[in-house]
């Protein structure tokens, strides 16, 4: 009889358990799909409006492709994107070069190594907007050095090295350092093992550190609205334009749709390189 | 490889100058960036204006913004991003406790990442500017409700107003939060979790007594993550909080229009002295828990 109530009580336990864990898986997934609505809703949305006629309204439809063609009329966007281009390029170059050369021997050097990480994962803690007046009063106004495209490449990469090496460190850190044994072994020299051994298999970590450093560069706007001297970059262009109310607002749709497609692009082919090895 | 070479069976070939270009890089990086940060902290404490600086200590700048109001502006961002990352805690931490632990599809886990990285390479005007329209007097959100008769005339504060800043950051800073979360929580061990169920803990008990414990570091980082770029936004504020909702990114970039740059690196050494508040509290509950000095160690596993 006890042993029976006992059963019940346990089969009752358990039941309540169960709904317990399936509540909250619900609700888990609930907010989820929350999150993700809140993060892409935007850029779905902003796509829909890029291509309806009267995008300003916030309602979808009758669809055109008038705003584009507009935009293509309307070449004030290019020099703006020339540049964020160029700046890009030579912030991933950087981010490729300085990333490689500290993060192949950080994850291998113990203590040392997690301390000196922590120094260049600091600046990830420093609002943006912080960092570029920072910027500003110590190199324009303490060594009077005027701010103009070096100042936004030194910005863009001080933002995109702690991703690029962590990048790299993602796959140093798996580096197995007896092949490097082996080949001085069989007398291989220091130049010959890095650039046949150690490049190739640290290759996807150096890549993705040039994915992130050019995106992250060509989005990037809180450092660039203090240290642009006299230059305008893209995220600057639509910074400047999305905040007004000119008859240019509907072109800056149609063109950051082009440049979220493009960087979601991109950014899907740099972790597929970083990540090419464990995707099971 | 180990530097001390403690076996001492074999003389270890390093790569060509690794730890050179290492220190060099740490040199420079010290040098270039660090300094100008810590650099903030002394022009706050002397007069620095567009005839030059005079290196004479006063307490001029900080009078300036505990005087004039300025302070309200800092206070109010604080404000706001701490209520945001409060809410952003609450949608993550559930969120990422699944994506962790009750996820097992292989495919879905690789596109919900995806689509946690993705927004960290996007332009943050492009996925904000659309709330404008959208929120706007003739907007679909009022119009509906409109049609819906649940509204005589349209919402005013739905644009250009505190709530609207405060749900314009939800988005961009979501992945802040769940990332750190996710990875804390994606390194505790399944058989902690299975022994707790084991010994008969309710589900809530494991929760409450060894996954939460555990995840602190994750959810601590989390909150810094989200809450000091929050700090610096100029996007949001902008763009849907308009004239009404002045934060901070907006009020620098009227001092250093104006060329007030002493109040401008007080206001920064300011919010520097609350994030380095925060952090030593990250790094003490770290020591706390044992797992300070592995970070290199988490990262290759």
């Amino acid at each position: 009889m006890s042993l029976a109530l006992s059963g019940t009580a346990l089969t009752g336990a358990v039941r309540r358990e169960e709904l317990m864990l399936r509540v909250g898986k619900t609700v888990a997934i609930t907010f989820g799909c929350l999150g993700v609505v809140l993060m892409y809703g935007p850029v779905a949305w902003l796509a829909l409006m890029s291509i309806s006629e009267r995008p300003l309204t916030g309602k979808p439809g009758p669809f055109t492709l008038s705003w584009y063609e507009k935009l293509f009329a309307d070449l004030r966007w290019l020099d703006p994107l020339l540049t964020s281009l160029g700046i890009a390029a030579i912030v991933s170059i950087l981010c490729m070069i300085t990333a490689t050369a500290v993060g192949r021997t950080l994850p291998h050097i113990g203590r040392t190594g997690a301390w000196l990480l922590l120094l260049f994962l600091l600046v990830l803690f420093i609002p943006g907007v912080m960092l570029g007046v920072d910027f500003v009063m110590f190199y324009r106004l303490f060594l009077g050095i005027r701010t103009g495209l070096w100042s936004l490449i030194l910005a863009h990469f001080v933002w995109a090295f702690p991703f690029a090496l962590l990048g790299v460190i993602v796959v140093a850190g798996r580096f197995d350092t007896r092949l490097l044994e082996s080949a001085a072994d069989l007398g291989a020299g220091a130049w010959r093992r890095f650039r046949d051994i150690e490049m190739p298999l640290l290759f996807p970590g150096i890549l993705s550190a040039g994915f992130f450093g050019f995106l992250l560069s060509l989005n990037e706007l809180p450092r660039s609205i203090y240290l642009r001297g006299g230059a305008t970059t893209l995220p600057l262009f639509q910074w400047a334009e999305a905040a007004s109310h000119t008859t240019m607002v509907p072109l800056i749709y149609g063109l950051s749709t082009l440049i979220t497609i493009a960087s979601l692009a991109l950014t899907v082919i740099a972790l597929r390189q970083l990540f090419k090895g464990d995707a099971a | 490889m180990n530097r001390g070479n403690s076996n001492g069976r074999y003389f270890l070939p390093r790569p060509p100058s690794g730890d050179w270009a290492v220190f060099t890089f740490s040199i420079v990086w010290c040098l270039g960036v660090l300094l100008p940060l810590a650099g903030v902290v002394l022009f706050s404490f002397i007069r620095a204006s567009a005839e030059g600086l005079d290196f004479r200590l006063t307490l001029e700048a900080y009078r300036e913004i505990f005087l004039t109001g300025r302070w309200e502006v800092t206070a109010r961002t604080i404000r706001i991003a701490a209520t945001v990352t409060a809410v952003l805690l609450l949608i993550s931490f559930p969120f990422a406790l699944w994506l962790a632990k009750g996820l097992r599809s292989t495919a879905w886990k690789i596109v919900i990442w995806t689509l946690l990285t993705a927004p960290f390479f996007l332009s943050d005007t492009a996925r904000v500017v659309i709330w404008r329209p959208v929120l706007g007097l003739m907007g679909p959100i009022n119009s509906g409700l409109m049609e819906l008769g649940l509204i005589e005339r349209p919402l005013t504060w739905l644009l250009f107003s505190e709530p609207a800043v405060h749900f314009g950051l939800l988005g961009p800073f979501l992945p802040n939060m769940v990332w750190p979360i996710f990875l804390s929580l994606i390194l505790i061990d399944d058989d902690l979790i299975e022994a707790s169920k084991d010994i008969g803990a309710t589900p809530w008990q494991t929760l409450r007594h060894v996954i939460l414990p555990l995840a602190m570091p994750g959810i601590l980082a989390g909150i810094i993550f989200s809450f000091v770029p929050m700090l610096g936004d100029d996007v949001v504020a902008k763009v849907i909080g308009g004239q009404q909702v002045l934060m901070l990114g907006g009020a620098m970039l009227d001092l250093i229009t104006a060329l007030n740059y002493s109040v401008a690196a007080a206001m920064s050494a300011l919010i520097l002295a609350i994030i380095a508040v925060l952090q030593l509290t990250l790094v003490l509950v770290l020591r706390r828990v044992g797992k300070g000095a592995s970070l290199v160690e988490g990262l290759r596993k």
